[in-house]
C-alpha cells in the first residue's frame, strides 16, 4: 500500500564512527507539500537527520523510508534517485563555477536533454535571480543570492523532498526573510521540505508541521502554530514569550 | 643586456613557461581533486622521458609518437595508483601520508629505471636536434618550439576536458565542493581516480616534451620537484589556470635572470618565489576564491 508519507524515518539510530550515538530511535514523517521543520538545542541530532535522509550517513538501525520503500543504507546517488535532495548548511554553491554551470550540475543524473531544459526553465521561473545572474560565477554573489542558487539546484532532480539545513546560516534578517519566502514557493510549487534551522521561531513560522528534537529523538510534535503558542516549549526552546 | 638578448631571453622563458605550466599541471590536479602531495610526478616525468628515448631507440621513429602508447597506459596507471593506493590512506591524515607514500613510490620508480637502463644519462637524438629557426629577430631551437607546441595542445585539450565534458565539470565540481558533488549525484570516488590519471596522463606528455631537449638521468626528477612545487603553491594550489600563469611568469624571470646571474643562481627564482608566497599570500596569488578553501 502506498504511504501517505513521502518520506518516512522510523526509530532511527544513529552516530558518527565509534563515538556514542545522535539520534537514539528518532521518528520524522514529511507529507507530501509540506513543510516540516526540526528545532532544538545544538546537538539535539538535527543536522545528523538530514544526513541519514540522503544518504551521507548509514544509520545502525531504524528505516528510511521514500513512499513506502525501505532505502535505508542507500548512497547520496541512490537518494538523489529516490527523490531527495540535500542543500548543506553554508555555502555550497561551487564558487568558481558560473551559475549556468551549477544548475546543469543539478541535474547530473538526469540523462534526457529535453527534461534537462525544461528543468533549468522552472527553476527560473521559480528563483528569478538564477536567470538574471545566469553568466556569472556563482562564488560572486551574495550570501542570499548562493543559497537561492543552491536551492535552485536541487530542484533540477525534481525533488520529492527536499532536505534544508540552516538555510538561514550566516545571513543578515532582510537575506533570511528572502531565502524563507523561497522556502515556501518550493511548497507552493508541490515540493515537501525538511527543514533544520537553528532560528526556531522563524522556522516555526515558515513550517506547516514542528519536531522539537532533543538528546536524538523527537521530543514533541505537532501543527508549527500550535508549538508556536505553546508557553512552555516557548520558554524552553524559543527563548522567551510565545507568539502573539 | 643588450635589447636583442633581452628578447632572446624573453622568447626562450615564453617557451619554458609554457613547459612548465605543463609539467605542473597535473601537480596541482592531484591536490584539487584529492588533497594529494605527488612527490612522485616528476619521477613519472622522467619515466615518460624515458620510454620516449626508448621508443626512439628501439623504432628509429619520432618520440612524439610514444605518447600514442605513453597517454593511455599512464592514464590507467593513475587510475591504479589512486584506486590500489591512495585510497588505503586514512582521509583525516591524507595529504601528510601522501607525502610519504609518493616519495616512496618516487624511490621506487627512480630504482627501476636505474636498473632497467642504468645510470648513463641519455639523450634524444632528432633529426631536428640541432635546428633553429629565426624568431621576432632571436634563434630559437626546434625542439623548444616543438615542446612548446606539444604543452599548448596538451593544456588546451585539459582544458577542453574540464570544460567541455560532463566529467571535467564533475571533476571541477569536486575540486570546488566535494560534498557538494555527491549531493548532485557525482560519484567523486570515481572522479578521484581518473582524475588522477589525468594527472598522469600529462606527466606522459610533460616527460616526453622534456625529453626533446634535456639529458635524462633516473635521479633526474629532485631537480624537478622544488620547482614544480613552488609553481603549483604561487599559482594557489588546486588551480590549473593558477598555476599555468605562476609557470609562466617564474619561467619568464628564470630565463631573464639567466644572463647575469648564471643558470644555476637564476634557479633560486623558485624557491625565492615560494618562500614570499608562503609568507605574504599562503594561498597563492593566482587562484581565486578556490584557493581560500586550502
Amino acid at each position: 500500500m502506498e504511504s501517505e508519507h513521502l518520506l518516512e524515518l522510523v526509530d532511527i539510530e544513529a552516530g558518527y564512527g565509534r563515538a556514542a550515538l545522535v539520534l537514539r530511535g528518532l521518528t520524522v514523517r514529511v507529507p507530501p507539500a509540506t513543510i516540516v521543520c526540526l528545532v532544538g538545542p545544538n546537538g539535539a541530532g538535527k543536522s545528523t537527520v538530514l544526513k541519514v535522509a540522503s544518504g551521507m550517513l548509514v544509520p545502525r538501525s531504524g528505516r528510511v523510508v521514500v513512499q513506502g520503500k525501505d532505502v535505508a543504507g542507500d548512497g547520496p546517488q541512490q537518494m538523489l534517485r529516490h527523490g531527495l535532495a540535500h542543500v548543506l548548511q553554508g555555502h555550497s554553491v561551487f564558487p568558481e563555477m558560473t551559475v549556468a554551470e551549477n544548475i546543469k550540475l543539478g541535474g547530473f543524473t538526469v540523462g534526457d536533454k529535453a527534461v534537462l531544459n525544461e528543468r533549468i526553465e522552472r527553476v527560473k521561473t521559480v528563483f528569478p535571480i538564477v536567470a538574471e545572474r545566469w553568466n556569472d560565477l556563482a562564488g560572486l554573489l551574495s550570501g542570499g543570492q548562493q543559497k537561492q542558487v543552491e536551492f535552485a539546484r536541487s530542484l533540477m532532480i525534481s525533488p520529492k523532498v527536499v532536505l534544508l539545513d540552516e538555510p538561514s546560516m550566516g545571513l543578515d534578517p532582510k537575506t533570511t526573510a528572502t531565502v524563507f519566502e523561497q522556502v515556501v514557493r518550493m511548497r507552493d510549487h508541490g515540493t515537501a521540505v525538511l527543514l533544520v534551522e537553528q532560528n526556531a521561531r522563524r522556522a516555526l513560522e515558515t513550517a506547516d508541521v514542528g519536531c522539537v528534537l532533543d538528546l536524538g529523538r523527537v521530543h514533541i510534535s505537532g501543527p508549527a502554530r500550535e508549538l508556536l503558542e505553546d508557553p512552555e516549549l516557548s520558554r524552553l526552546y524559543l527563548g522567551g514569550r510565545p507568539a502573539a | 643586456m643588450s635589447s636583442a638578448l633581452l628578447l632572446q631571453s624573453l622568447i626562450l622563458g615564453i617557451l619554458l613557461g609554457g613547459l612548465y605550466a605543463l609539467l605542473a599541471a597535473g601537480l596541482t590536479l592531484y591536490f584539487g581533486v584529492m588533497r594529494v602531495v605527488m612527490i612522485a610526478h616528476s619521477a613519472f616525468l622522467i619515466l615518460a622521458g624515458y620510454l620516449a628515448w626508448f621508443f626512439t631507440v628501439t623504432t628509429g621513429w619520432d618520440p612524439l609518437i610514444s605518447l600514442v602508447i605513453t597517454v593511455p597506459v599512464f592514464f590507467g596507471l593513475g587510475v591504479a595508483v589512486q584506486r590500489l593506493l591512495m585510497t588505503r590512506l586514512k582521509p583525516a591524515s591524507l595529504t601528510m601520508m601522501s607525502v610519504l607514500l609518493t616519495f616512496a613510490i618516487a624511490l621506487v620508480i627512480e630504482g627501476m629505471l636505474g636498473f632497467t637502463f642504468t645510470g648513463v644519462q641519455r639523450r634524444i637524438k632528432l633529426d631536428y636536434g640541432a635546428a633553429s629557426i629565426e624568431l621576432f629577430g632571436a634563434q630559437v631551437a626546434v625542439v623548444k618550439l616543438v615542446a612548446f607546441g606539444l604543452a599548448v595542445l596538451a593544456l588546451g585539450a585539459l582544458w577542453l576536458v574540464l570544460k567541455k565534458t560532463s566529467f571535467g565539470q564533475a571533476l571541477r565540481a569536486t575540486i570546488q565542493h566535494k560534498e557538494a558533488a555527491e549531493l548532485v549525484g557525482v560519484d567523486t570516488a570515481k572522479v578521484a581516480s581518473y582524475g588522477f590519471g589525468l594527472g598522469l596522463a600529462t606527466a606522459a606528455v610533460g616527460g616526453t616534451a622534456l625529453a626533446l631537449d634535456a639529458t635524462i638521468y633516473p635521479s633526474l626528477h629532485w631537480h624537478w620537484i622544488g620547482p614544480l612545487f613552488a609553481i603549483i603553491v604561487v599559482g594557489g594550489l588546486g588551480s590549473i589556470p593558477g598555476a599555468a600563469i605562476a609557470a609562466m611568469l617564474l619561467g619568464i624571470t628564470q630565463s631573464l635572470l639567466q644572463v647575469p646571474l648564471g643558470t644555476t643562481w637564476a634557479q633560486t627564482v623558485f624557491y625565492l618565489a615560494l618562500f614570499v608566497t608562503l609568507i605574504v599570500r599562503p594561498q597563492g596569488f593566482f587562484g581565486g576564491r578556490l584557493a581560500q578553501r586550502f
